[in-house]
């Protein structure tokens, strides 16, 4: 089982979710955060004073998968959240000891 | 361990026959409270009898020890899954060592048969204590009743023991019975109006219902010669039995249908509910015709909780457990002065007393009865808007029985809106609403209310009905207003700030107030169902052109601040689309106020300081985007039609000439004038003939405006904050826009530094006379600044650095020049003489002030087009010298 932790730009949250659930992944876990990576701050005037952001709004996005889901899952996200400019985010995997559903003691990839 | 003698499987396979015996009948159509009576009499019988059964085993178990139900049980109201609470009662002569295993042995056959038992075993001087931590046992204990045993024990508790407990403890425990409901309704919002109730724990709900019930007995304590059920209202007893009954019958549908102890009414409990006619009715008779559907009924939930809840309200007030009514906070004894001094106030028919507000007699010095008298019941609601007070009980009830003549009696118009104004813009707007909605008054002027009265919508974020909902964001926006101490912190103070700058205040509460009315509606469109309804509204209060716009705009476009949050906000696409929709600062400032308070109105949890700094970063984005924006937006041949369209609607014989005199003016300056002003100066135009000097001046002891039309010529703006300076009066707004022909509008708003127009009205004269003359050039606007009176310049509160910016791509033509300064006399003039000094025309000025912050934004050209690099750079040092010098 692989984690899938996706940074990606809030405004693309939507279709990242609606991406997922069409490709069969049944659960996932969002936090609003912020962030930055090369992507430079921002820096907006209004009345004199100087408004800059260093951190920007990101969406992360996580969701346990089945190894063989793993692929069209990061696709699934890829495909719909590049624009390809900077600031698109970042998307990392790691590899899952455990998962058990809190409900039923369903364990490993029943559990997903 | 001795063998069981009578195998239990008989008492309790027999209850179980009955459990199911009761279940069918529920279902055919018993009632609530018959199905709870029989378990509980079903649950005595096996308590009996396997405690008897205990006795023939151990003998000695038959002194000393009385079974006593205690709680719902002791109520004989025992619903299908809840715990049956137990008190194994021990007198002196029992020895615990000793019962302490039958005792187990008979709890562990009641749990063997699938009973959730709650046992508690005291000695009867421990039960007869009242532990100050453990109101709950106390109160559990008012509900005592005798199952089986030693009777003589019972007799000694509940006889004598308890009753002094009772005597001397009443009073701290309904004081902690009042401190646990409060905590609870606190938990659940302090509102019955859930999209999903706990029927059980939710305000209105059945926890609510035993409330009333112990603190009617404690009361009984108190005056043990009075009848317990005194102060009923006429019908009031009826109407809370019938909402009890419901409330019983719902729980046990909903343990039915969870074969749990699951109070909670969810979206697919209120659908089944309502398909089988729960609590109606027509639930005994042959169900004809279509079931009603899901909202329908949770509309009768919501009145049968409403009832609970102002039962509970009265009697919690009339126990004196809560803080007596007398105490206003305050705020309200701030406004309470103020209140007690108008005119219109408490001689005209009621008065503010304790906490509370009360219509006085019919009779008694106003005619006829008060009650029925839209003139003094409006501004009692003002009062109590402003102040915080409660209506007391008697005038509730009398307003509620004079709403059809309050009906006959109402005038709309002008006078309707400034009582509904009032009510609107008081610290306690939200209290008041709701307690006009409860009594009808809100729909009485208000109809389009109606539609969502206790309105569900299903919708897995909101949290409240559509009714509420609207409350809580009102509540919210005055939150911001008295800022108030909130888990948002520094953004609360932000946001604010800006509600502070909104000019148009009433019409944000009354958008608030109507923008979700277009729900009831079955429509996808909601935002545009409501702007239809409001448009209505603003027709029946006769509001004006401008203010009619803006709250209809606003109403329109209530969704799209989150919408263009949900896409990237550092986009200038994004940003250009949402400001073409906004349109001017103060909807701009409007909307982003009221998605604030929309998005905390939706759930405690919705709005998040991420979300809040988002929506201030879209704000700025915006708000900077429309003063960049105004120079290359003109009214012109294809531009602005529809502006153009309003103000020749005001004059339709002069058509043509009005389109001339709008064309070239920058669309910024149409959209924040109402039509009758443009006419206003349109006709100062035409008077250029006679006098090329036109000016109007409206005094007010807040803030002055004065307007200027006239032709164009250099040094113009500069003469004339000159003049202002030199009279001492401070610019706080201003704005200067010119037309093709040249025809320049200039306005100013200021204070008056020195009071000199409030305490000479002659003055006034005096002063527009002196202005004229400087800008006709008769009167040298120099030997007027070198007569002028210098205030003492006190320390500023906050020091502001001064800023000079360039924007060369925000217009096609100008240059946008931004200046950022310590505001204080002379600075503008100190600018505009510069600029002028140095060449530069202004075509558009937009001025502003900020606390101890002037923020001057300029579209000026010199020599007919932009400035190059260097000329700014000259221009910047020029600039800054100057204000450097002004600052002394």
């Amino acid at each position: 089982m692989q984690k899938i932790e996706a940074v990606i730009q809030p405004s693309k949250l939507d279709a990242v979710k609606d991406a997922l659930v069409e490709i069969g992944v049944q659960g996932m876990t969002i936090t609003e955060a912020r962030g930055h990576g090369r992507q430079k701050g921002h820096t907006e005037f209004y009345r004199g004073r100087e408004y800059s952001v260093d951190l920007l709004p990101k969406v992360k996005l996580e969701t346990v998968v089945s190894d063989e889901m793993l692929d069209k899952a990061v696709a699934a996200i890829i495909g719909v959240a590049r624009t390809g400019t900077i600031g698109d985010g970042k998307i990392f995997v790691t590899k899952i000891d455990e998962a058990i559903r809190i409900r039923n003691d369903e364990r490993g990839e029943m559990a997903l | 361990m001795p063998e069981k003698e009578i195998p239990e499987d008989g008492m309790c396979g027999e209850y179980q026959q009955k459990m199911l015996a009761i279940r069918a009948a529920f279902e055919a159509g018993a009632s609530g409270r018959a199905t709870v009576a029989a378990r509980a009499e079903a649950m005595d019988k096996l308590v009996a009898g396997l405690w008897a059964q205990a006795v023939r085993q151990t003998p000695t178990l038959g002194q000393g020890i009385a079974l006593v139900a205690l709680g719902g049980y002791g109520r004989r109201e025992l619903f299908p899954y809840s715990d049956v609470d137990l008190l194994y009662l021990l007198d002196g002569k029992a020895s615990e060592q000793e019962v302490k295993q039958p005792i187990r042995r008979v709890s562990q056959a009641l749990w063997d048969c699938g009973i959730r038992l709650s046992p508690q075993t005291r000695r009867r001087s421990e039960a007869e204590k009242f532990e100050p931590d453990n109101v709950e046992f106390a109160l559990a204990l008012l509900d005592h009743r005798l199952l089986a045993g030693d009777a003589a024990v019972y007799e000694k508790f509940a006889g004598t023991g308890l009753p002094r407990m009772l005597e001397k403890e009443h009073r701290a425990i309904a004081t902690g019975l009042a401190t646990l409901t409060a905590e609870r309704h606190r938990k659940y919002g302090d509102t019955l109006f859930h999209l999903e109730p706990s029927i059980k724990d939710c305000p209105g709900g059945l926890r609510d219902v035993h409330v009333c019930a112990w603190l009617a007995t404690l009361e009984k304590t108190d005056t043990p010669g009075e009848k317990a059920d005194s102060g009923w209202a006429a019908g009031e007893r009826e109407e809370f039995e019938q909402a009890v009954e419901f409330l019983f019958g719902v729980r046990c549908f909903l343990h039915y249908r969870h074969e749990r102890d699951d109070n909670t009414l969810d979206w697919q409990a209120q659908d089944a509910a309502a398909k089988v006619w729960m609590g109606m009715e027509r639930r005994r008779a042959a169900r004809e015709g279509p079931a009603p559907d899901a909202a329908y009924w949770m509309r009768l939930y919501f009145r049968h909780a409403r009832i609970v809840e102002r039962r509970l309200t009265h009697m919690l007030e009339e126990s004196a457990v809560k803080p007596p009514p007398g105490r206003w906070t305050a705020v309200g004894r701030a406004a309470l002065a103020r209140v007690r001094r108008r005119p219109d106030g408490p001689t005209a028919g009621w008065r503010l007393e304790h906490g509370r507000a009360v219509l006085s007699a019919a009779g008694t010095g106003v005619a006829g009865d008060p009650a029925q008298d839209p003139e003094v019941v409006l501004p009692l609601f003002a009062a109590m808007s402003q102040t915080g007070a409660t209506l007391d009980r008697a005038s509730e009830m009398r307003v509620s029985q004079a709403l059809p003549v309050l009906s006959a009696h109402l005038e709309e118009g002008p006078a309707l809106w400034m009582h509904l104004q009032e009510i609107l813009l008081g610290p306690y707007a939200g209290k008041t609403l709701r307690a006009m909605h409860a009594l009808g008054l809100l729909e009485l002027l208000i109809p389009e209310f109606h539609g969502i009265d206790a309105l569900v919508i299903r919708d897995a974020y909101h949290r409240y009905t559509v009714d509420e909902h609207t409350m809580v964001l009102i509540d919210t926006l005055h939150g911001l207003e008295s800022g108030q101490a909130s888990p948002m912190g520094e953004w609360a103070d932000r946001f604010g700030g800006l509600l502070r700058d909104v000019q148009h205040q009433a019409l944000l509460y009354l958008a608030a107030l109507l923008h979700d009315t277009g729900k009831g509606r079955s429509t996808d469109d909601h935002a545009r169902e409501s702007a239809r309804m409001a448009e209505s509204v603003a027709g029946r209060l006769e509001l004006d052109a401008y203010e009619s716009e803006l709250l209809l705009g606003l109403i329109r476009n209530h969704l799209e601040m989150s919408a263009a949050l949900r896409r990237d906000i550092f986009d200038l696409e994004t940003v250009r689309a949402f400001s073409g929709k906004v349109q001017t600062p103060e909807a701009l400032r409007m909307l982003t106020l009221f998605t604030y308070a929309d998005i905390a109105a939706v759930h405690p949890d919705a709005l998040t300081p991420w979300k809040a700094e988002n929506l201030w970063r879209l704000y700025l984005a915006t708000s900077n985007y429309l003063d960049r924006s105004v120079d290359d937006e003109r009214v012109g041949a294809r531009v602005g039609r529809e502006l153009v369209k309003r103000v020749v609607a005001v004059m339709p014989e002069r058509r043509a000439e009005v389109a001339e005199f709008l064309e070239g003016f920058p669309e910024r300056y149409l959209r924040t004038r109402t039509p009758e002003q443009v006419r206003l100066h349109f006709e100062m135009a035409e008077r250029f003939a006679a006098d090329r000097v036109q000016i109007e001046f409206r005094y007010s002891a807040e803030t002055s405006e004065i307007t200027l039309v006239t032709p164009d010529r250099a040094m113009l703006f500069a003469d004339m904050a000159g003049a202002l300076a030199a009279w001492g009066m401070n610019i706080v707004t201003a704005d200067a826009f010119s037309n093709r022909q040249g025809v320049v509008v200039d306005n100013f708003r200021f204070t008056d530094t020195f009071r000199t127009l409030e305490m000479n009205a002659s003055e006034h004269e005096a002063f527009v006379a002196s202005v004229h003359d400087v800008m006709a050039g008769t009167a040298p606007v120099e030997k007027l600044l070198a007569g002028r009176r210098r205030s003492g310049r006190k320390a500023p509160l906050v020091e502001v650095e001064t800023r000079v910016d360039f924007d060369d791509e925000a217009s096609t033509h100008s240059t946008l020049l931004q200046v950022v300064a310590q505001d204080m006399p002379g600075l503008l003039r100190a600018v505009s003489q510069t600029l002028a000094g140095q060449g530069c025309n202004i075509e558009v000025a937009l001025v502003d002030t900020e606390g101890e912050t002037a923020i001057d934004v300029f579209y000026v050209t010199r020599g007919g087009g932009k400035l190059d690099g260097e000329q700014e750079a000259e221009l910047k040092d020029a600039l800054l010298a100057a204000i450097a010098a002004n600052a002394g």
